[in-house]
């Protein structure tokens, strides 16, 4: 699966990253930087909370 | 009889209002959706049921997030009240100044200033903390950042209160709160980028309009929606704090102990006690949550604390269990309309909960009023006795 951001939607709010430190982070500027787009395995669980926790609705998984 | 999924209560009676979890508890099992014919209204009880419905605004229009005709029409063309795509628009805008990444820049003075609040009020042993802290620091905080004072500041209470008490049903409380909020919307009418501060972000609204940023008569609007919905529900969720260390003083010791937990304790005050209790959307086509159908053009209410008591979704919801970290709370809402502010108010109430766990060692509640409120649910008064300080 891929983690794909609404860029615009996206205000910072950096719960994505509590959820899954190891597949995305809040860049100095406060910018969300997905590290890693594309998913599987246990990685794809850290994902679906990341996506699951985003206040705005800003993040989401779809076919790779 | 009433059928299954109908309920004969008025859900803005007095004693609800005051106490509503019960009530929320018994909605909840009779379904996701119930009926509400006195109220004209559709309620949403479930955590699920309310989640899809708040990440769905082509189902659930903004267009009646109040509850009565005059506030709807009132709201038309703010962020709030309206739907993607004109919704993304608005909302970019206002929430420009409201990201984490731009009051990053705040944090230090709200922080200092929270510190320097607890400790007086810690070492006068006892006080009232609704008046001396829950309103006097979200008032303080916002004045700054819009960049106003006087009697402006003096009136910002009654106005934000104001505010949220006309999104009601046209009951009594609601009839005497609309020149109230005419007084709010008036000064945020005719209000200047001279009356505001030099520096502050009202100001730097006002600097956007100027240079063509945001169209023109915008900044009035924007300050508008920041005090009408930022101020009220600061002050609730504050008050709530303080009162529930005094009810759990065994989870106010684990955040003296750990203070990594200010964030999980206040999602968990803001899980256990919402403070805006409904919210209004409208359903634009027939649809069916659980076997129940809403029928087209019917109003909608949305309960976030029944939603956050479902047992469905968090185990023993009834507990008071900071250590449970609800990040997925329904208090700030969530998806397109998802509380534009929460970045502020987390920077406030976490730096009150530090400065508590900090400062106090430990607090007895000696007496509590509530106050009937159409949306906000708060306390009126709660003195603390016998403060002791850290
Ligand atoms: C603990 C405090 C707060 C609570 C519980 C709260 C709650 C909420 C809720 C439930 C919504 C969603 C409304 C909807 O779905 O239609 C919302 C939206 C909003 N909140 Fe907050 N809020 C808080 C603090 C603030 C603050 C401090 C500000 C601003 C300074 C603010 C500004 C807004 C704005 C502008 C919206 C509308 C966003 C939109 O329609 O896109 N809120 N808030
Ligand atoms: S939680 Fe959502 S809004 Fe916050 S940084 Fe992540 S994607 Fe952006």
């Amino acid at each position: 699966m891929r983690i794909e951001l609404d860029r615009p939607r996206c205000e910072g709010h950096g719960l994505c990253e509590e959820a899954a430190p190891q597949l995305m982070h809040l860049d100095d500027d406060g910018e969300l930087v997905i590290d890693v787009p594309e998913v599987d395995g246990p990685d794809l669980d850290a994902a679906r909370s990341a996506v699951r926790v985003c206040p705005v609705a800003a993040l989401r998984l779809a076919a790779a | 009889m009433t059928a299954p999924t109908e309920s004969d209560i008025d859900i803005w009676d007095d004693r609800i209002l005051v106490d509503p979890y019960p009530t929320y508890a018994s909605l909840r099992e009779q379904a996701a959706v119930v009926h509400l014919p006195k109220n004209d209204l559709y309620v949403l009880t479930r955590y699920d049921a309310i989640r899809d419905a708040l990440g769905d605004p082509e189902t659930f229009s903004s267009t009646s997030i109040g509850f009565n005709l005059m506030v709807n029409e009132a709201l038309q063309g703010t962020s709030l009240a309206s739907d993607p795509p004109t919704h993304t628009q608005l909302r970019a805008t206002l929430s420009q100044n409201l990201t984490p990444r731009a009051l990053r820049g705040l944090k230090v003075t709200i922080d200092e200033k929270a510190d320097k609040l607890v400790a007086e009020l810690a070492a006068s042993g006892s006080f009232e903390a609704i008046d001396a802290l829950a309103r006097a620091f979200p008032i303080e905080i916002v004045a700054d950042l819009i960049g106003f004072s006087g009697h402006v500041k003096d009136n910002m209470l009654r106005w934000g209160q104001a505010a949220m008490q006309v999104i009601g049903p046209l009951n009594q409380r609601t009839q005497e709160s609309f020149p109230i909020a005419g007084e709010l919307y008036g000064w945020c009418s005719s209000v200047t980028a001279d009356d505001l501060a030099p520096g502050s972000i009202g100001r730097g609204i006002f600097d956007a309009e100027t240079r063509g940023d945001i169209p023109q008569g915008s900044a009035g609007h924007i300050i508008h929606q920041y005090l009408g919905a930022g101020v009220d529900t600061t002050i609730a969720s504050i008050g709530n704090i303080v009162a529930l260390f005094g009810r759990h003083p065994e989870q106010f010791e684990l955040v003296r102990e750990n203070p990594d937990l200010v964030p999980a304790a206040f999602a968990e005050v803001l899980r256990y006690w919402a403070p805006v209790h409904i919210w209004g959307r409208k359903a634009t086509r027939d649809v069916e949550i659980d076997g129940v159908t809403i029928p087209a053009g019917a109003q909608v209410g949305i309960l976030f604390g029944a939603g956050n008591r479902d047992p469905r979704h968090y185990g023993n919801p009834d507990s008071f269990d900071i250590i449970r970290n609800p990040v997925d709370h329904l208090s700030f809402g969530y998806g397109p309309h998802g509380c534009a502010g929460q970045g502020l108010a987390k920077l406030e109430a976490h730096a009150i909960i530090e400065a508590l766990a900090r400062r106090v060692k430990s607090l007895t509640v000696s007496g509590e009023l509530r106050e009937p409120s159409n949306i906000t649910r708060s306390f009126e008064k709660l003195n603390l006795e016998k403060v002791v300080s850290a």
